[in-house]
């Protein structure tokens, strides 16, 4: 797999070869993750899909920011916008 | 009878670290047929992830052991099921992974269950610790090993243990020494614990290459010193620091790295059990023994296995595991905190205790002031602490300490962690029909 590029709350986010999602996001300096269902703020935290603090929506499934492989065209946006 | 989607197999191995893989090539050495699930895109677990960068930031001796583990894996051809996050065991005993490359649940039909999901770290409850910007030292550590570099800003590294000047030292190699390395214990002074531990030549020749990289970089070593609260300033962190005697200072930075120690992560797990499917656990999950200790207890796990599956008990014994176990002690002495242990008195009611739901530190002194009798069972239904979607893992220490600081009285016992499900699963993976599922 190589770099490439996924859309943040729209917006591209490009990506190296074997990086997550959640590494990416703050490569760019995006920390704010959003907020969840219950209004709580999200951002990375432990990095091993612990904490579930890093949840986002990829492509309309909720999943780990951390855990999740960065992928090209990917469609990323906060829990909240979603599912609110 | 086994459905179309069902994976059936001798033992189904979660947790593709040193303590997974281990247990997977001795198990497929033995004859069995072996499933090994692993919830990330690479195997490697906290220790040997590879990086997609050019930096290696494991020893030589590391790298030595991954190779054989994974030569092992080549040589006994087993394919590991990477983005498997297990979920647990359905109350027909198939335990239930979840594709997420797929997209859908799978069930595995195994008679034995090896459980290495490795350790999760203990990180205390700080003022700000739930702000954007701060994460823990092992989550940053990740973020290194899978770019090779540091995320933007300046870093302050905080809490207690050997594995914060690990991560230092990565800094400094990565040309970003932190703006501070702060250490509540004083492992310069606890002489006689270094002296022992000389006689475990590896770890004290990996700490001193990592001590002597950060001294050079010029990183301060705050030692005897904690973190008494992180707050935003702008756009950055400012950071208060109290040393030993009292005194205090403030640090700026824009990202501040935690740790405190590291336990097992044995959290929403299912029960150990010497009938089918018999369920061990291997590793950093059973008990926090380091790297050479999850090899070795992975292989120990394995035998144990083997020996259940034909009806004979087995006393676990590894000299190696005994061995780490003795080495851990040594460093927990060495770096044993100056400042005695409060119960977590210090802590300002507005701290915020559970991190996924919000519950503050004075919401539970509260609940533990009313005038009834209370139990830490209600202090989880009622106050729901360890009630959010980490499970407890980040909470739920922390929660018993303060309970039983201010209630001596209460009924004693770990919160429980017992409740599932476990992860985020999507609704479709769930209700994927069976005949999709088809391997
Ligand atoms: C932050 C950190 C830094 C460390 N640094 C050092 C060091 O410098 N030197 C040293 O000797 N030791 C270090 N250790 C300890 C060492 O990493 C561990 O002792 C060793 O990795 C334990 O191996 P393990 O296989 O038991 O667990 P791990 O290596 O943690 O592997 C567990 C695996 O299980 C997977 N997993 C977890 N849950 C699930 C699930 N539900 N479904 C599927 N897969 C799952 C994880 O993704 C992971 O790959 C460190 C540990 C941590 C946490
Ligand atoms: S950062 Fe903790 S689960 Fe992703």
């Amino acid at each position: 797999m190589s770099g490439g590029s996924f859309l943040w709350r729209g917006a591209a986010i490009s990506f190296r070869a074997g990086e997550s999602i959640a590494s990416a996001l703050l490569r760019a300096g995006e920390r704010d993750l959003g907020a969840d269902g219950a209004g709580a703020r999200l951002r990375y935290f432990c990095g091993i899909g612990a904490c579930q603090n890093c949840l986002v929506s990829v492509d309309g499934s909720i999943a780990e920011s951390c855990l999740t492989p960065a992928s090209d065209g990917l469609k990323v946006d906060p829990v909240e916008a979603v599912h609110g | 009878m086994a459905r179309p989607a069902e994976i059936v197999c001798d033992a189904l191995v979660i947790g593709g670290g040193a303590a997974g893989v281990s247990a997977a090539v001795e198990l497929a050495r033995a004859g069995l047929r072996v499933e090994l699930a692993e919830q990330r895109a690479s195997l490697g677990g906290a220790y040997h992830r590879q990086p997609s960068g050019t930096t290696a930031t494991t020893s030589a001796r590391g790298r030595r052991q991954w190779l054989r583990l994974t030569a092992g894996l080549a040589h006994f051809a087993i394919a590991p099921r990477l983005r498997h996050v297990f979920l647990g065991v359905d109350t027909d005993g198939l335990g239930l992974l979840d594709d997420r490359e797929a997209g859908r649940v799978r069930t595995v039909r195994a008679r034995a269950l090896v459980v290495a999901t490795g350790a999760v770290e203990r990180i205390l409850p700080r003022p700000g610790w739930q702000l954007d910007g701060v994460m823990t030292a092992g989550g940053l550590q990740m973020l290194l090993k899978e770019t090779g570099e540091a995320p933007p800003g300046e870093i302050l590294v905080a809490g207690n243990g050997p594995l914060n000047i690990a991560l230092a030292a990565d800094l400094v190699r990565l040309g970003r020494p932190p703006v501070a390395l702060v250490e509540a214990g004083d492992p310069a002074k606890n002489l006689g614990a270094a002296l022992r531990i000389a006689t475990f030549p590896g770890l004290i020749g990996e700490a001193a290459r990592h001590l002597a990289r950060t001294g050079f970089a010029g990183t301060p070593w705050l030692r005897g010193a904690t973190v008494t609260a992180i707050e935003r300033d702008g756009a950055r962190l400012a950071v208060s620091i109290e040393d030993r005697r009292g005194g205090s200072r403030r640090i700026h930075g824009d990202m501040v790295a935690l740790h405190d120690g590291i336990r097992p992560n044995d959290f929403g797990l299912p029960a150990v059990s010497i009938g089918e499917p018999i369920v061990v656990r291997a590793g950093d999950c059973r008990e926090v023994l380091g790297i050479r200790g999850a090899e070795a207890d992975g292989i120990a796990a394995a035998r144990e296995v083997m020996a259940l599956l034909s009806g004979t008990a087995l006393h676990r014994v590894a000299p190696e595991v005994s061995r780490q176990r003795r080495a851990q002690a040594l460093l927990a002495e060495l770096f044993r905190p100056v400042r005695e242990h409060d119960g977590l008195r210090h802590l300002p009611d507005e701290t915020v205790l559970c991190r996924c739901e919000g519950r503050t530190v004075g919401e539970l002194r509260a609940m533990l002031a009313g005038p009834d009798p209370i139990g830490l069972r209600e202090v989880k239904l009622n106050g729901r602490f360890g009630m959010g979607v980490c499970q407890g893992r980040f909470c739920a220490d922390a929660v018993g300490e303060i309970a039983l600081a201010a209630r001596p009285d209460l009924a004693a016992g770990p919160l429980s962690r017992d409740r599932w499900p476990v992860r985020p699963v999507s609704i479709a993976a769930l209700a994927a029909p069976d005949e999709s599922r088809g391997e």
